[in-house]
């Protein structure tokens, strides 16, 4: 059984200390959802877990391999940074070529798998964002591993490919343990089975993400008609009907009931952030 | 292709203007070597100054030559905080690479791309030298000193490169030029001495060269212990 174990383990950079006395082991292969809020230490963690940063204290052993010591163990790993780190001068297919000539792998299945052959030949710095961000994503696909490090892979994405990606994550987490920072709760709960919160450096959460209680959900629903009678508990505020849900589903549920209803909806938003609620909370 | 040869190809794609330079100079370092065939043997008589120019003056172009070479494999060193600044040497990392592996490869490719330079301006130099009838214990004079200390030299600037790149806390590469002068140290006395021991120019420029290679490899060698994995990210 493949083993991820974090023993008591502090990291960061030069004497500055970022991430603190963490424990964590993991034995399961799935998604396991890392949230916490910008300057956490959701990168450090994984930049300690992938064997760059050497723990001030403690241990991250992968298979009982030490990660920072182990280049075998490294190799194991693959580790999505939030920069496309991409040769810009290069075009796709060499760009991914590089790095399959460096570590192995094969560049034209990662353009199946990604859709990316009909950018093959296009240099990467004239593509748009998004496809960057796809061709980026890619690399960490030339060869197999067992451990998938992606530190916010859909940021910048389009929901099309976002979808796309996550979707080759849960494909993949049925065999492999996949790590997944974000900063949002939603698409934590699209994809994760298990939820590893970080605050200020410290391990808040650790646990499968059904059993996370958060507070309840506020959401503004636009209409251009008149749906007070169907939504009874809501209030009327600046043009949206405001009301309280305890859970994302809900709002599933409350959006279909009004289309059946009839009801021509325009807008559904989210006016508190629940993670935010979460964090200040202490 | 392994690591370093896929350095060595990016870095002549990323600006040629680098290599015209150092072809360019390496031309000019040729005249400057056979620039005494040109002077009529009756004209004046430089034997009787202070200096020995007739044995010494050709030694001058081996800092133009070796210089040349420095200038042709520079984008190596460009290269280098471009790819930390973009997140590559991040993901290098990540692979299993470690700082030595990286910096291993961004040498290799700067002294490779330094050879090349240096085999065409020595080739070059011999067949304009003959032509122009330069004495042949001068043109391999040249040759083997220019290798030593064209070798030495761009070994220890890309190393310094890399390392003051590294240890700067803005990411721009603004610390690059400290290499550049440590780099080229080693050449001033290589230059002089030769000038005042003429008869001794290659045993003092070939010790120059050797000392300075072996300031590089150990360099090299501690680079796990002075440059953390940290310091090669963005």
């Amino acid at each position: 059984m493949q083993k991820l174990e974090l023993q008591e383990v502090s990291a960061g950079y030069g004497v500055e200390e970022v991430i603190h006395r963490i424990n964590l082991t993991i034995t399961e292969p799935s998604i396991y959802v890392v949230l916490g809020p910008n300057g956490a230490g959701k990168t450090t963690l994984f930049r300690t877990i992938c064997g760059i940063l050497k723990p001030f204290s403690g241990q991250t052993k992968f298979d009982d391999s030490d990660l920072f010591n182990s280049k075998d163990a490294r190799r194991r790993i693959a580790y999505l940074s939030h920069l496309n780190a991409l040769p810009e001068e290069m075009t796709v297919f060499n760009a991914l070529k590089y790095y399959a000539d460096i570590e192995g792998g094969d560049v034209e299945h990662v353009l199946d798998l990604l859709s990316l052959s009909e950018l093959r030949d296009r240099k990467f710095s004239s593509l748009s964002q998004g496809q960057k961000k796809r061709v980026s994503v890619g690399k960490i696909f030339l060869r197999e591993r067992d451990l998938y490090l992606l530190d916010e892979p859909t940021s910048n994405v389009d929901p099309k490919i976002s979808k796309e990606i996550r979707d080759m994550l849960i494909k993949l987490s049925k065999d492999k343990f996949v790590l997944y920072s974000s900063h949002n709760l939603y698409e934590a709960r699209e994809i994760g089975t298990y939820l590893i919160l970080i605050k200020n450096g410290e391990l808040k959460f650790f646990d499968k993400l059904e059993n996370l209680k958060t507070r309840q959900y506020r959401i503004g629903i636009k209409t251009l008609n008149d749906v007070s009678k169907l939504l009874p508990e809501s209030k009327f505020e600046n043009g949206y009907y405001v009301m309280k849900v305890d859970s994302p589903r809900e709002v599933a549920k409350i959006v279909n009931n009004l289309v059946q209803a009839g009801a021509e909806l325009v807008e559904l938003r989210e006016l508190d952030n629940p993670l935010q609620e979460f964090f200040e909370e202490e | 292709m392994s690591f370093w040869q896929a350095t060595m190809r990016r870095s002549v794609r990323l600006s040629r203007t680098y290599f015209i330079l150092g072809v360019a100079m390496s031309i000019y370092g040729t005249i400057l070597s056979n620039i005494l065939s040109f002077i009529p043997a009756n004209y004046g008589n430089p034997a009787s100054t202070p200096i020995d120019l007739m044995n010494s003056f050709p030694v001058l172009s081996v800092a133009i030559l070796s210089l040349s070479a420095l200038l042709f494999s520079l984008p190596v060193v460009m290269l280098f905080v471009y790819d930390k600044n973009n997140g590559v040497l991040e993901y290098l990392l990540s692979t299993g690479l470690d700082q030595l592996d990286i910096f291993k490869g961004y040498v290799k490719a700067s002294l490779s791309l330094a050879t090349y330079l240096l085999i065409f301006s020595t080739i070059f130099n011999t067949v304009v030298g003959i032509y122009l009838g330069t004495s042949l214990d001068l043109l391999a004079s040249v040759a083997v000193l220019t290798f030593a200390i064209g070798i030495s030299e761009v070994f220890l600037v890309t190393i310094s490169m890399m390392a003051f790149s590294s240890l700067q806390k803005t990411p721009m590469g603004a610390n690059q030029p400290l290499g550049v002068i440590i780099g080229i140290i080693p050449m001033f006395p290589a230059l002089i001495l030769p000038l005042v021991f003429p008869s001794n120019a290659i045993l003092v420029d070939i010790l120059i060269a050797v000392a300075t290679l072996l300031v590089s490899l150990a360099l090299l060698l501690s680079i796990k212990r002075l440059i953390l994995r940290e310091k090669l990210l963005p």
